[in-house]
Parts: structure tokens; C-alpha cells; sequence
């Protein structure tokens, strides 16, 4: 059997949390793991050392771009690839670009379909 | 030395001088005043002449030898001079030659009178002083010791002849004519030496006048009532490109507007008015041949004693760079005033953008819930289920829908991101049928393309002005869904600016002016059309008449607000079952005055 996909979803809409959990899970192709906050996100990272973090960008305790520069300057977390799904607004300018990046990140807009959201983890993990 | 009117230099303008110049005038029009009537004082001294020579010649001692008849007719003679007197007008008494004739003529018909009279010898020779008077009426010295010679010799013969010299009396007799002769000269000597003295004031305060007059920096000329020059100073000459005053003058104010129909009617009027009532005149012209603007100061010149205009002064300053200055004032202020309203435009939008972008955070976050727990649900439902299923679609559908209105709200809000460029026109709309091809082919729509220049450019935001066309192509399929005839035109052509309208004209909100050119699209369509009852709310914000899982009501709203942004405007006609035409005029160039985005 294929080796599973370890995702960490960090953000403060405990429901969005619940629904990707729920959806990504029964696929059979990922395990995931939920933050819901900042905080918790950075100490889950280390510890489990995800394939690909989902991060929101706006969140009470630290905002999502401070998260993702906390885990690049973690060697152990550096080199997770941090996709964040976030509904702010200018996020839907940036999309457009082919890449779905964002400086060393990538960005995925809301609201967003789950299959939309497999099928760009499983671009940025460059599988099929 | 002299002070004949007729006589003076053109360049009279002080006031005294001017009195006497436009005197002339007044003489030349027969107008008679009270100063200086020569002819009422030659006729009254001459009839009081006539009177006494006529008293002593009916009630002298009588000769017996019949001279009685030769004394009527010489007064009948005399009064007939007189009557003559009366009858020429007053201007020829002013020219010298016609004035000493006169008293040379009664240099002659005085001694005759005496004569004839039998007074010869008596104090009647007095009378002669009446003459000398008249004589120095002119101030020709010359001509009144001429005169005093000629009558004094006449005398002198006509004592001679009565043989009074010759007696023990001879001297008392002799005396009389150096004594008229000095009294003459006396008398003559007196008075023209007043008049040089005056004469040299006169001449001195006139230089003064010229003086300031030529050397004043605006132009300056006099003109009768029929506006003809009767003064023009050096200023005026050389600026209308003429050689000196003499050539100007006769000629009417008029003629240096050469081919300026309604500037050389306007000064008529002006001066005609500065007659009628007296008053001074301001007026502004501009001189199209010179370029140059003229602030105009029409004043009346009066008579002294009558207070009649008997001409008007006109000076002409130029006030050309003032009137630039004004102008290029103006602009600027009309230029901050715009900057300011587009700032603080700009201002709203970023504001309304800001806003838009917090809600917008906010509705998509559930959103994004209810799109994942819908893919949940519809993972998990049973196979057979079908009416979970639709409603789950349903459900979807309408979550789908709040994401579409956000998104028109955002860009409803964004539009400060505006970047005007020029935009090559045709590739624009060709690259919007082509956006729409997907609907317009699965309705069966036909296109119809009528650009009057393929090379037409506009000054816009190119993805403004896709949304624009875009929004108004999708409209006009929609509107076409239950016609027989389905036909788009998109048209696109330039046109100037001839009328007044929405946007159009002379104010300085005006995006186009008068004259200028504007970009005109227009998108028509054979559809339904808008009943007139909605026509005036089609651009209001969330109105439409859509279904409500079609239309989100900001299409067109958005598509106005970024046709003012654009410096635009977008019209709509349309008649019911025909179909409706949008227009959207544009700038064809980026205005100077346009912000520059950064």
C-alpha cells in the first residue's frame, strides 16, 4: 500500500478544519493533522514533520505568513512546502499565476472544492 | 503766432488745445456757440457803424448839390454788406483772408461814410477805432497796421481835399492821424503780445501733453461719432502698421479691425453709446489679426459749455499677458480641482475596496465550509438518493452564487487599481467576441462588426474595459435568448463633439469638450429591449432583471462607475421587441490633466 500523504491544516475555522479532515480522510491518500492556531501549528510541524502544511493566513495568535517564516528558518520544517488556503481577497489576483506560488509558497484561494484543493497538493507534491 | 483753429498742428491734445481743434469741428458743422463767434461781433460793430454814419450823413448840413442820394445809397450799400455779413457762415469768418477783406472793405466804406456825411475833419474820425477793434479780433499785427495805413491815408487824402490842412487849424487836423496810427500800434502791440505770451503756454503745455501722450504705453485716439480718427497717437499709428497719424486720419475706427465683421461693429456701437449717453465706456476686445487682447476705456469729450459729446476718446491697453495669465490660472485651478475630486475619489474607492475585501474575508470563510461539507455530504450519501443529491446541488449552487456577488462587489470596489493606457481599440473587442464566442455560438447569435478604422485607439484600463464589453455582450445575448432574429453589432468609430449633452459641452466637468474627438463603441442587439420604466434604473447597483441565479445586479452598475473612472460615459436606447444599443464613448488620448496612476 502507497505511503499516506501527512497533512497539517493550520487555521482558526475549526469547521473548515473538520470538512478537510473529514474529506481529505476518506480519500484513504492522506493522514491529517489540525491546528487551530498559530502556535500549536509551528509545534505540530516539528513534531510530525508533515509532506504539506495548509495554513490560513489570517488567524488570532500569529498571522499565517509569520507561521510559514517560523517553519522555513526551522531546518527540520524547512523544506515542508506551505500551501496557504486563505479568503482573503487578493488572494484571487495571485491565483492566476500557473504556479499557485507565492514568493517560496504556494496559495490556493477560498472557497475552494476539495477537489481542487487534492489536486493542487498533489501538483506541489509533484505526484499524479 | 497764431491761434486760428484752422491752422494748428496735428498733435493737439491737451485740453485747450483740443478745444480749439474740435471747435473747428463744431464750426465745420455749423454749430454755433457763444465762445468765439466772430460773425455776431463784426455784424454788431459794422451796424453800429452803419448806424452812426447813417445818423450823420440824414442829418447833415446840406450842400444843395444833390449828394443827398449818393448818402441813401452808400448806406443802403453799407447795410447791404452787412446783410451779406448775416448771411455767410460762421467758419468763414475764422479764415483770415475772408475776415480782413471784410475789415479792409470798412477800412474803405468808413472814410466814405465820413466823406459823404460832410463830417470830414470832425471828431467822427473816431469811428476808425471801431475798426482798429475789429482788427485785432485776429491777431494778425501785420494786417491791422495795413489797415490802419490804408484807412489813415484815405483820411489824411480826404482832409487834404476839404483844404482843412492848409488852414490856422491845420495842425489840430494833422494830429489826428498819427494818433489813430499810434493807438493802432499801441493797441495792436498789446494785445498780440497776450496772445504769443498765451500762445507759448499753450504751446509748452500741448508739448507736455504730446509728450506724455506719445510716449504712454497704450493706444490712444479720439473719433467723432461716426467713430472716424480725428486723433490717433504714434502707438496706435505704428501698431495698425500705418505710416503716420495723416493716414489714418478720416478713416473710421472699423477699418483696423480689417476683416473682424463683429469686433469693428461691437467699437461702433460702443462709441454710438458713449454718445447717446454720455458716459464712459469699458470694454474688453481681442484683435484676432495681432493676437492680442485690449482692455477698451471709451470717455465722452464734452463741449465746455454746452456738455454735448462732441467726440470720444478711446484708449486701448494691452492686457494680453494679463488675460494669458488669467487663462493658465484658471486651468490650473480647474486642474486641482479635478486632481482633488479624483483623489478624493480615489480615496472612497480605496476605502469601499478595503471594505469590500474585509466582508469579502469574512463570507468566504463559511463559504468555504459549506463548499466542504457539501463534497462531504455528497461523498457520503446513499446511491439512490437522488433527491439528497439535488438538493446538495442546490445547496451548492447557492453558496456558489454568494461567491460570484463577492467577487463582483471586489471589483466593484477595486477600481483603483486603474492603469490608463493607450489601447489599440479593434483587438480589444475582437479579443472580447472571442471571450463571449462559447454563448454567443449556443444561442445562435450572428455578429455583425462595423469599424470605421481598424487602427482607432483609446485611452483605458484594458481589463476595465474587457469587463465592460464583456458585461454588455453577455446582456445583449441574454436579451436575444426568444428572438427570432438574433443579431449583434458591435460598432466602433470616432466622432466629434458638435452638441451639448450628458458629459458633453462646454463645462469643466465635461469629459468631452466642444470640438473635440471621442471613441464611440456601440453594442447592439436585436432582443427584447428595456421597457422605459426600468431604462433609468439599469445602472443602479443589485438592480436587474435577471433571475436571480444568473444576475447579480452589479454588471452595468460596474460597468458606469468604470466608464467615469475612464474619463467616459456609457448611454443606452433601446425600444421594446426591436432591441437596445449601448454606447460608450471614450477619450481617443490620456489627458494631461489625468492623475497618472503609480
Amino acid at each position: 500500500m502507497q505511503q499516506k500523504i501527512k497533512v497539517l491544516v493550520i487555521d482558526d475555522e475549526v469547521d473548515f478544519c473538520y470538512f478537510v479532515e473529514r474529506n481529505l480522510m476518506q480519500t484513504k491518500l492522506f493522514d491529517v493533522i489540525i491546528a487551530t492556531n498559530g502556535q500549536d501549528g509551528i509545534e505540530l510541524a516539528k513534531s510530525e514533520v508533515p509532506d504539506v502544511i495548509l495554513l490560513d493566513l489570517f488567524m488570532p495568535d500569529i498571522p499565517g505568513e509569520d507561521v510559514a517564516d517560523a517553519l522555513k528558518e526551522n531546518t527540520g520544517t524547512a523544506d515542508i512546502p506551505v500551501l496557504f488556503v486563505t479568503a482573503l481577497a487578493t488572494s484571487h489576483d495571485v491565483v492566476d499565476d500557473a504556479e499557485n506560488k507565492i514568493g517560496n509558497n504556494y496559495i490556493l484561494p477560498k472557497p475552494v472544492r476539495t477537489k481542487k484543493l487534492i489536486e493542487t497538493i498533489m501538483k506541489i507534491l509533484n505526484k499524479p | 503766432m497764431n491761434l486760428t483753429p484752422g491752422r494748428l498742428p496735428s498733435y493737439e491734445f491737451l485740453l485747450p488745445v483740443l478745444r480749439t481743434r474740435t471747435t473747428r469741428e463744431i464750426h465745420q458743422r455749423g454749430i454755433m456757440t457763444k465762445q468765439m463767434n466772430r460773425k455776431k461781433t463784426i455784424f454788431l460793430v459794422r451796424l453800429m457803424v452803419i448806424i452812426t454814419t447813417t445818423y450823420f450823413i440824414l442829418f447833415s448840413p446840406s450842400t444843395g448839390k444833390g449828394w443827398e442820394i449818393y448818402g441813401y445809397i452808400f448806406i443802403a450799400a453799407y447795410l447791404l454788406t452787412n446783410l451779406v455779413v448775416a448771411y455767410i457762415p460762421e467758419k468763414y469768418f475764422h479764415d483770415d483772408k475772408i475776415f480782413y477783406g471784410f475789415v479792409l472793405c470798412d477800412s474803405i466804406l468808413l472814410p466814405a461814410g465820413i466823406y459823404i456825411s460832410g463830417y470830414v475833419g470832425s471828431d467822427l474820425y473816431l469811428m476808425f477805432f471801431f475798426i482798429i477793434s475789429l482788427t485785432t479780433m485776429s491777431s494778425r499785427y501785420g494786417y491791422l497796421m495795413i489797415n490802419t495805413i490804408f484807412f489813415s491815408i484815405i483820411y489824411g487824402w480826404l482832409l487834404y481835399q476839404k483844404g482843412v490842412l492848409t488852414g490856422p487849424m491845420a495842425g489840430s487836423y494833422l494830429i489826428q492821424i498819427p494818433f489813430i496810427i499810434v493807438i493802432a500800434i499801441f493797441y495792436g502791440y498789446l494785445i498780440t503780445t497776450r496772445l504769443r505770451d498765451k500762445d507759448l503756454r499753450i504751446n509748452e503745455a500741448r508739448e507736455r501733453y504730446e509728450q506724455i501722450v506719445q510716449a504712454t504705453d497704450v493706444l490712444m485716439c479720439i473719433v467723432d461719432h461716426d467713430g472716424k480718427f480725428l486723433f490717433a497717437n504714434q502707438k496706435l499709428v505704428k501698431f495698425y502698421g500705418y505710416e503716420d497719424e495723416r493716414s489714418l486720419s478720416g478713416l473710421n475706427i472699423s477699418r483696423i479691425y480689417h476683416g473682424d465683421e463683429p469686433e469693428a461693429e461691437k467699437s461702433l456701437s460702443y462709441v454710438k453709446s458713449v454718445y447717446q449717453n454720455n458716459k464712459m465706456v469699458q470694454y474688453e476686445s481681442y484683435d484676432k489679426d495681432h493676437g492680442v487682447w485690449f482692455a477698451n476705456t471709451l470717455s465722452p469729450i464734452r463741449d465746455p459749455s454746452t456738455k454735448n459729446v462732441f467726440a470720444v476718446c478711446i484708449i486701448s491697453k494691452d492686457i494680453t499677458d494679463r488675460i494669458e495669465k488669467e487663462k493658465k490660472l484658471n486651468d490650473t485651478v480647474a486642474l486641482l480641482i479635478k486632481t482633488r475630486d479624483q483623489l478624493i475619489q480615489k480615496d472612497k474607492m480605496a476605502a469601499l475596496g478595503r471594505l469590500a475585501s474585509g466582508i469579502a474575508h469574512e463570507i468566504r470563510n463559511p463559504l468555504e465550509v459549506i463548499y466542504m461539507g457539501v463534497d462531504y455530504l455528497e461523498n457520503n450519501l446513499p446511491d439512490d438518493n437522488s433527491h439528497l443529491r439535488e438538493s446538495i446541488e442546490k445547496i451548492f449552487n447557492a453558496a456558489e452564487r454568494a461567491d460570484k456577488i463577492i467577487k463582483n462587489i471586489l471589483s466593484f470596489a477595486r477600481q483603483s487599481d486603474c492603469k490608463i493606457t493607450q489601447i489599440p481599440l479593434c483587438p480589444l473587442l475582437d479579443n472580447v467576441l472571442t471571450l463571449a464566442e462559447q454563448i454567443i455560438q449556443k444561442n445562435g447569435v450572428g455578429i455583425k462588426y462595423e469599424y470605421h478604422d481598424k487602427l482607432l485607439e483609446v485611452a483605458g484600463d484594458y481589463n476595465m474595459l474587457q469587463q465592460v464589453f464583456l458585461n454588455l455582450v453577455n446582456n445583449a445575448v441574454d436579451a436575444m435568448k426568444d428572438s427570432n432574429e438574433k443579431r449583434l453589432t458591435v460598432r466602433a468609430c470616432k466622432k466629434t463633439v458638435t452638441e451639448v449633452g450628458y458629459k458633453t459641452g462646454y463645462r469643466r466637468a465635461d469629459y468631452f469638450g466642444m470640438g473635440e474627438e471621442m471613441i464611440v463603441v456601440e453594442i447592439s442587439d436585436t432582443g427584447k429591449g428595456i421597457p422605459a420604466d426600468v431604462l433609468p434604473k439599469i445602472f443602479e447597483p443589485f438592480f436587474t432583471t435577471k433571475p436571480a441565479t444568473v444576475g447579480t445586479g452589479l454588471g452595468l452598475s460596474i460597468a458606469h462607475m468604470i466608464m467615469e473612472r475612464l474619463s467616459g460615459t456609457i448611454d443606452v436606447e433601446s425600444r421594446e421587441n426591436q432591441g437596445t444599443t449601448f454606447f460608450i464613448k471614450l477619450q481617443p488620448k490620456m489627458k494631461a490633466t489625468e492623475i497618472k496612476e503609480v
